[in-house]
């Protein structure tokens, strides 16, 4: 019994004879969208109609081994009862590959080469554009830029308010130590411009107390700052607007992420929080990375450069990445924070693995857990090491580089 | 901006021009198989009606080993390259002016982020394929890559020389070349880089490829490698 040597290509399914003799050719649908979707069943290892046909067709007559590159090719091909071998990079195949624009002109599918590198040009652009389209409604790719958005806005915001202290210092020196809270400070400069208008009167408008306002008004009446005239205030206060007008946008934001977080990481927000949970997701590239991600790497996440240089010198390992803005973490003493970190790095890895795979939400039941474990190493450890006993430390096992 | 004074096709690498610039400066540069486009933003300039287009030895790590002087440049006209790691295309559009029209750069990419950048690049050079895929899988796109002539890896895992030979069993003709960058340190940021590169290449010589030459890429880029190697296939 002669073997045939079964090989799905762009052009269709084609079927040889151990000679490199082309015995079968179903070849692809001719419209680009159908077109598309038989390459994305072949990349997937699904079977497609041209197979099925193909495979009927040999059982028909009379082959009984098929020879073919793939496992799952050999799934489909045992599936209608003939006997797969799997040889990838065999002769025919190789063959079969390099003839293939002679062999779409043979097939009588193209008249010129031109004709068919154009079309299969064409398609391949279509079937990546697909690609990237399925890619990009993954939601949680929304939480992870809008969360990379607010950290923009957040470094921007810092850029303006130094500037508009140092610009409105000129005229009122005192209210920059008066006023430390950057988004008060940017309001008082828009609403009020000129210092004469810090009446108590006016500041009381505002929400201060009697005490304070009174004493932003004895400042702003005995200032040593220049006088400025309308037309120089004006452009400051456009610039105080800019500020209290991104300040607002964080805002939005942070109530955006919240909705998407529940949405799409129901178990990671309610551990950590939406905008923590979103970060993470951020560092680690998405739901579903962060999913297949151990917790050792998740309690690290954000400490890369810690971690490579303990790696590389031998030190010791960072304790937490951006784990760190958990508050049992920040809060608590410096001898029991690693210990948390684990936990809540251990229960997130749980936790991004049912959202990205099931949803189901057993988040209350993790944050018990949680809060349980951290009494308890609140307890057994209430006391700082002593000396230089020997700290429980996590350790990492050297974890490779992903690839960004 | 300065001016190129003259321009002169390499005296050992094929399709690859050398700039000579007013400043007395030298760059490297390839004919711009679509003039008036730019890839990346590089400087393009114009010689006696023909236009070329600078080739950055910091931006692409294949500029860098021809600076360095790698004993070979084995990409000719009318080449089939598969390349793994193609990136939003800096290199790869630099080929595809080497190549020109009837050759063919099926370029690899697992990112969508930069494949997105890749696709309008592969838009107007109709000889740049795009494949959105794990250069992991070569399974998954076996359909729509023909046998190739050379393969140019830049894919910077640990795992990359069985990547790449996994590659080359399906889509690398016998006696065809390899190009592959070794970035060390996503290797193994805890050992040396010489090391690396040693382990890396001797994966390669199991898996069937004779070793040409090795570059490092300083100063383009730190404990970075160029290796280029012909592959025997195995019988």
């Amino acid at each position: 019994m002669t073997k045939a040597y079964l090989v799905e290509t762009f052009i269709g399914v084609l079927v040889f004879d151990e000679n490199k003799k082309l015995l079968l050719n179903i070849p692809a649908p001719s419209s680009i969208d159908d077109h598309v979707e038989y390459l994305l069943k072949v990349e997937n290892g699904e079977e497609t109609p041209q197979l099925a046909e193909a495979l009927g067709k040999l059982r028909e007559n009379g082959f009984s081994e098929v020879e073919v590159e793939h496992l799952s090719v050999a799934r489909n091909v045992s599936n209608h009862g003939l006997k797969p071998n799997i040889s990838p990079g065999h002769e025919v195949f190789l063959e079969a590959r390099e003839r293939l624009p002679s062999l779409a002109l043979e097939t009588g599918m193209y008249k010129t080469v031109d004709e068919y590198y154009q079309k299969y040009h064409e398609i391949m652009m279509e079937y990546t554009r697909r690609k990237l389209r399925r890619e990009a409604q993954k939601r949680d790719l929304l939480a992870v830029q809008a969360i990379r958005a607010i950290d923009d806005i957040d470094k921007t915001i810092n850029l303006y308010i130094a500037r508009l202290r140092e610009w409105y210092s000129i005229h009122f020196p005192e209210l920059d130590e008066l006023v430390k809270e950057h988004p008060e400070y940017a309001k008082l400069v828009y609403e009020l411009g000129d210092r004469s208008n810090f009446t108590v009167e006016n500041l009381r408008k505002l929400g201060y107390s009697m005490e304070k306002a009174e004493k932003l008004s004895e400042a702003a009446r005995s200032s040593i700052g220049a006088d400025l005239s309308d037309f120089d205030l004006n452009y400051i206060k456009i610039l105080a607007n800019i500020v209290l007008e991104l300040y607002k946008l964080r805002d939005t934001l942070d109530g955006y992420i919240e909705v998407v977080m529940k949405e799409v990481a129901p178990n990671i927000t309610a551990i950590v929080g939406p905008k923590l949970g979103a970060r993470l997701m951020s560092i680690a590239g998405g739901l579903e990375r962060l999913a297949k991600l151990p917790a050792s790497t998740i309690q690290v996440l954000g400490a890369e450069k810690a971690l490579f240089r303990a790696l590389r010198t031998g030190g010791k390992p960072p304790k937490h990445g951006v784990l760190f803005q958990y508050p049992p973490i920040h809060k608590s003493p410096r001898w029991q924070r690693g210990k948390i970190a684990r936990t809540v790095a251990a229960k997130l890895a749980i936790a991004a693995k049912i959202d990205f795979f099931s949803g189901r939400f057993i988040g209350d039941k993790l944050v018990k857990e949680i809060e349980e474990r951290i009494e308890e190493i609140k307890k057994l450890y209430a006391k700082p090491p002593v000396k230089k006993e020997e700290e429980e430390k996590p350790k990492p096992k050297p974890k490779k580089k992903w690839r960004r | 901006m300065s001016e190129a004074v003259s321009v002169k096709p390499h005296a050992k690498y094929f399709g690859v021009y050398v700039v000579e610039m007013d400043d007395g400066s030298v760059r490297l540069a390839t004919k711009n198989l679509v003039p008036g486009t730019r890839v990346y933003g590089e400087k393009l300039f114009r010689f006696e009606n023909v236009e070329y287009r600078e080739w950055n030895m910091y931006r692409s790590k294949l500029a860098g080993a021809l600076g360095n002087g790698i004993s070979e440049m084995p990409i000719r006209e009318g080449h089939k390259i598969l390349y793994l790691g193609v990136a939003s295309g800096t290199t790869a559009s630099h080929i595809s002016d080497i190549i020109g029209v009837n050759g063919k750069v099926f370029g690899v990419e697992f990112a969508p982020r930069v494949m997105r950048e890749f696709v309008i690049v592969a838009d107007t050079r109709k000889n740049l394929i795009p494949i959105l895929a794990d250069a992991r899988k070569p399974y998954q796109y076996r359909h729509v890559v023909e046998l190739v002539d050379g393969l140019y890896a830049d894919v910077a895992q640990p795992d990359q020389a069985s990547i790449v030979a996994d590659n080359a069993d399906y889509f690398l003709k016998d006696g065809g070349y390899l190009l592959m960058a070794i970035k060390a340190r996503s290797i193994d940021v805890t050992k040396e880089p010489s090391e690396v590169y040693r382990k890396e290449i001797n994966t390669l010589k199991e898996r069937g490829f004779e070793i040409v030459d090795v570059v490092h890429l300083e100063p383009y880029d730190r404990d970075h490698a160029m290796v280029l190697a012909v592959y025997h296939r195995k019988r």
